[in-house]
């Protein structure tokens, strides 16, 4: 059998103007239009931020805290927009999948990346308040590109497995949405890790396991400040920290070989 | 879930032969029931219900396609003539038998595919083009072109809602008669349109077969079968009744309802 993953010119054309329409449909009819791409999660942003750090005093014993939890809500809506496009996309997309014939990935991969390019205009501006808020650059910015990257092929194993589900079982697409409620609270985004470190540290220990919020702090620690609790400053053993990095590979591994095997039925099923 | 056993195999050979099908089977699941959701999955396993029942579309199809044929595959609604085309095409997996494809396919199974209402018609244009792999640089050479041939050159920056389906169908067939492939797959794609429209589509057959295209061309329009075809296969219930002239072939499926 062939790898389907390569990007053969017909597939990139495809890939390139199936993202294009799926970024132009997304914001089609608003009156701001693309400005809500940005004003979207700078509004969460501004919530949270006065219900937490305002009205609860959560964060105060962090450097930059209101940059800190921009940047926190920045990746998180960058992971549910990620994920919950990318289950949906196949099912979304049925009518190309009845009539032509093309490797389906590529149209999960095109729903993803409309989330990426939204994720990278918001990183523009966490880095701009970041600079205004008195975070000096450094070259450990840089760690934030492969915590990112992990990110992403982090949702987008989940996008190929539950993707390729919901095609039949369409009940997938309301179970990911009450679940990634509960996932919200069990990652450190509203809330420091250190707060949770000083009552339990096994439960910061276990919290930090889970990949999204290695991520998330690796990425924290990268552009904001080097005083974020991660894995590999945290937990005891070096060793541990690969954990998150593995649980991540295993996903896209298991996500894509599902998605590959049950491809093959999409038209049908869809 | 059984696993599929056919193939299809996509080659680039010198032999004459363009499309080989050895012992063609398809079935479908049809659900019985609500079978959709994961509840009544669950019920239906616990229960020992499968849930669907099999329904046999092809019951082994044989045949070859030379190089240059023009060949219309005709038969009843739900006869498996479109099931046919879109396994031919690589969007439903073969159940068993072999399919073999020499040189580059290129099907419509509908004309205007991925066109969106909320688009612009040159958005449209540009989707519907990469659908068809060609890429921007290419759409920009052809553009032009499309759109004098489509007559609708006012409404290029209108929103596809606001086209009529005449018009719609007008701009996709535009589109599409630029594909060039080795095989075309025409899916009754043609049975739309106006007076005007229809002689346009005329000219398109007259012109694939002087070119010795080879296309296959699954119509109701026995006129058509006669003019163009160099063969025909007549298809009933999944299987083959006559393979042959095109004069033979229609008389059969005229036939049918007596």
């Amino acid at each position: 059998m062939s790898i389907p993953l390569v990007l053969n010119r017909k597939n990139r054309i495809l890939l390139a103007e199936l993202t294009k329409t799926d970024f132009k449909l997304r914001y089609q009819g608003s009156i701001l239009g693309y400005l809500w791409a940005l004003l979207r999660p700078l509004m969460m942003f501004a919530i949270l931020y006065i219900v937490f750090a305002k009205l609860l005093k959560i964060g105060s014993d962090i450097p930059h805290y209101p940059v800190y939890l921009l940047c926190g809500t920045t990746m998180w809506s960058f992971f549910t927009e990620c994920t919950s496009q990318g289950i949906q996309a196949i099912v979304n997309r049925g009518d190309l999948l009845r009539k032509i014939s093309f490797p389906k990935y590529i149209v999960v991969v095109s729903a993803t990346l409309t989330a990426v390019i939204n994720m990278l205009i918001n990183l523009v501006v966490v880095i701009i308040f970041a600079l205004i808020n008195g975070v000096t650059p450094t070259w450990s910015w840089l760690i934030a590109i492969p915590a990112i990257l992990q990110l992403y092929l982090l949702s987008l194993g989940i996008a190929f497995l539950l993707g390729s589900i919901n095609v039949k079982y369409r009940d997938i697409t309301s179970i990911w949405e009450v679940f990634i409620q509960a996932l919200f609270y069990a990652v450190p985004i509203i809330y420091p890790l250190s707060m949770v470190a000083s009552t339990s540290q096994l439960a910061a220990k276990i919290l930090l396991i889970n990949p999204l919020s290695q991520a998330i702090q690796d990425i924290r620690f990268g552009i904001i400040t080097h005083e974020t609790i991660t894995t590999w400053n945290y937990l005891d053993n070096i060793f541990f920290s690969f954990i998150p990095v593995c649980i991540t590979l295993t996903i896209l591994v298991i996500g894509a070989i599902t998605f590959r095997k049950k491809s093959k039925f999409f038209a049908e099923e869809v | 879930m059984k696993r599929p056993i056919g193939t299809r195999t996509e080659v680039n050979t010198n032999s004459d032969i363009a499309i080989s099908v050895v012992n063609l089977h398809k079935s479908f699941k049809l659900p019985t029931e609500q079978a959709f959701g994961l509840k009544q999955a669950i019920f239906n396993r616990l229960r020992g219900i499968k849930g669907y029942k099999e329904q046999k579309v092809l019951k082994g199809l044989t045949f070859n396609i030379k190089k240059g044929e023009f060949i219309g595959i005709v038969g009843r609604n739900g006869s498996g003539k479109s099931t046919l085309l879109k396994i031919l095409a690589g969007i439903y997996y073969p159940e068993k038998g072999e399919i073999t494809i020499n040189g580059t396919l290129v099907p419509f199974i509908e004309l205007g595919v991925g066109f969106n209402p909320e688009l612009t018609g040159r958005e449209n244009v540009y989707m519907n083009g990469a659908l068809l792999g060609f890429s921007n640089d290419e759409m920009d050479k052809m553009y032009d072109d499309i759109w004098d041939f489509a007559e609708l050159k006012d409404f290029q920056d209108q929103k596809l809602k606001n086209y009529s389906s005449g018009m719609q169908v007008r701009l996709a067939f535009s589109i599409a008669i630029r594909a060039k492939g080795d095989i075309l797959l025409l899916d009754e794609v043609l049975a739309v349109g106006d007076a005007a429209f229809q002689q346009k589509c005329t000219d398109y057959f007259a012109q694939l077969k002087n070119e010795d295209q080879t296309v296959i061309l699954v119509t109701h329009s026995m006129d058509n079968v006669r003019r163009f075809c160099d063969r025909a296969i007549l298809i009933d219930d999944g299987r083959i009744i006559i393979d042959g002239d095109p004069s033979t072939v229609a008389d059969a499926y005229t036939k049918l309802w007596q």
